[in-house]
């Protein structure tokens, strides 16, 4: 419903996107055109394409961030890392996490917890072990991330590690992390089912997946003014504040191009997954799914 | 028809999932100790399930495709459920109460005993609440085995030394956690977790109730039930604060709460006694009264 909608507003706009009218995700998934926003294109071209686009953002990100959500961003994270409930010793791969943004999160918990337990010896030593992986595709975006770990004075830690690499294809061992959080990352792959796979692959037994994404709404009179917000005042806001339009364009159409929570979570279940659950924020702007790994 | 009742109501923890698994119910459908037994044919299990995964994801990359299909076709062996790994993660975090208290530090160190990823915990709904019931329980279950074994003897005692025995039994499973069963109580009291606590309390009294088989009671069955859940609990503060050796001075405060009890019944019957002779009294002298008006 929406996705037929939408275009037809686009269309008023007369931007060049060449647009398909339904296409269900399953079908999109499957198919060797993929989308990038309303647009197909190519399997090939689209990592590239969504490339480019985080090469462009990636110095304005967080103020775009704060200024689209209006700060919540930072509330969904908190809740993202509450969920994961991080402890001492634990190896964590962060994925599309460029920034650093989960990461940091999830030490500072960690750091807190063990303040509140400093009696325990046996923490120490586990202290020594906790490693977050953070892994995103585009350089620029690890750049801020490590810039931001230096002003934090996170920079020196051992535990954080930052890795260029494709979610798709992970270069880190089966059976080799605690947990796997993917936040506003998942809806740039090219294929999920992979990521999925690979996530599945890299949890040890009892390890546990999460993701935080943009997703549907489908409270009726939210859902119109949610519409009218992403597609008239983001785009605007792109281009005034990161001198970008096209990106943040990008960015609220591939939301829209995104599996409804529902089956997002039945991709997740059928990755392996056990436990899968997810929550809506926001009357679903974003939701964060998660599954567990036996 | 009692049994089942207790039955239908575990259902609401772990039972349900023990029971419909395909795997579980032929090999532990009738072992006394559901829980704890289960174990060292568990860790077998699943020993061989992540080896068979392990070759099972080690080509992802590559064949991506193929092994995701093996992985999802129902020809796999069946995977532990997650209820297992928690129930088993749970069974092996009471050893570590004792040390960290009924606490998210117990499960995860219980969870590194059994090489369950510690990130399970988060996965845990009321992490520690989901604790103090599993124990809730399994002593539960550890009484009913000892009353079907006939272990405690009661066929040979009277209705109130049957009580007494009962509630002492269920209450020396508790003994090794009294440092820090205040803090169990206080979890158990949290609006959240109040509505488990009950059923579960009331689950016990109905087991001590049935067990001790006091019939031919004046009293009303309720009114039992409450009075020995009112005993019960207030001999397991009393044990809160009883330091004397093994806890004697407890069993002394029970005795004397079960004659109390007892005593206050026979009060009951003599009072009812008195009243009907009362009634029949006023009753003939009344008939006595308007005979004579006639």
């Amino acid at each position: 419903m929406l996705v037929i909608r939408m275009p037809v507003r686009i269309a008023a706009r007369s931007l060049r996107s060449k647009i398909l009218p339904m296409f269900t995700p399953a079908a999109t998934l499957h198919s060797h055109a993929t989308s990038f926003g309303f647009k197909e294109v190519n399997e090939e071209d689209k990592s590239q394409l969504v490339g480019n686009v985080f090469t462009k953002v990636a110095s304005n990100y967080d103020i775009m961030n704060d200024l689209m959500s209006g700060g919540l961003h930072r509330l969904w994270k908190e809740r993202l890392v509450s969920k994961l409930s991080p402890f001492p010793g634990m190896k964590h791969l962060d994925v599309a996490g460029g920034t650093g943004d989960v990461a940091f999160r999830i030490l500072e918990t960690i750091y807190s917890v063990h303040r509140r337990a400093v009696d325990d010896t046996l923490e120490d030593d586990l202290h020594e072990e906790t490693q977050i992986h953070v892994c995103d595709i585009n350089p620029n975006m690890l750049n801020v991330g490590r810039k931001r770990a230096q002003q934090r004075g996170l920079g020196d830690l051992g535990s954080l590690t930052w890795i260029e690499g494709d979610a798709e294809r992970l270069t880190f061992e089966d059976n080799s992390m605690d947990g796997y959080t993917i936040a506003f990352g998942i809806r740039n792959v090219t294929h999920i089912e992979k990521v999925l796979a690979e996530a599945y692959r890299v949890l040890k037994k009892g390890g546990r997946f999460l993701c935080l994404e943009l997703s549907h709404v489908d409270t009726p009179v939210f859902k119109q003014l949610y519409d009218q917000y992403s597609f008239s005042v983001i785009p605007v806001m792109g281009e005034l504040v990161a001198g970008d339009r096209d990106s943040y364009q990008y960015l609220v159409e591939s939301v829209r191009r995104f599996p409804p929570q529902e089956v997002f979570a039945s991709m997740i279940a059928d990755a392996g997954f056990q436990k899968v659950e997810y929550e809506n924020l926001v009357g679903g702007v974003v939701a964060i799914h998660s599954g567990l790994k036996i | 028809m009692h049994r089942s009742a207790a039955k239908r109501l575990l259902h609401y923890s772990f039972f349900c999932a023990n029971r419909t698994s395909p795997i579980r119910t032929p090999l532990h459908s009738r072992s006394p100790l559901r829980f704890l037994s289960s174990e060292p044919p568990f860790s077998d299990f699943n020993t061989r399930t992540s080896t068979t995964h392990h070759h099972d994801t080690s080509h992802t990359h590559t064949h991506t495709d193929t092994s995701r299909t093996r992985r999802t076709t129902p020809t796999t062996p069946p995977r532990a459920t997650y209820e297992e790994e928690q129930t088993r993660v749970l069974a092996a975090s009471l050893h570590h109460v004792i040390r960290l208290g009924w606490s998210e530090a117990a499960m995860i160190a219980g969870a590194r005993d059994v090489a369950v990823s510690p990130s399970i915990v988060g996965a845990i709904p009321r992490k520690e609440a989901a604790l103090v019931e599993y124990f809730m329980d399994e002593s539960l279950q550890k009484l009913i085995d000892m009353i079907d074994s006939d272990e405690l003897q009661l066929k040979d005692l009277v209705a109130s030394e049957r009580i007494a025995k009962l509630i002492k039994a269920r209450l020396q499973m508790q003994a090794p956690y009294i440092s820090k069963w205040p803090q169990a109580l206080s979890i158990q009291a949290q609006p959240s977790n109040i509505s488990t606590s009950f059923k579960q309390r009331a689950m016990l009294v109905d087991e001590f109730c049935h067990a001790s088989n006091d019939e031919g009671s004046g009293v009303d069955w309720y009114l039992k039930r409450s009075i020995v859940g009112g005993i019960y609990s207030t001999t397991e503060i009393y044990m809160l604060t009883d330091n004397s050796t093994d806890f004697d001075d407890t069993w002394v405060f029970l005795n004397e709460r079960v004659r109390d009890a007892f005593d206050l019944k026979k009060t009951f019957q003599e009072v009812k006694y008195f009243a009907e002779a009362v009634g029949a009294g006023l009753g003939t002298s009344l008939q006595g009264f308007t005979k004579k008006g006639c």
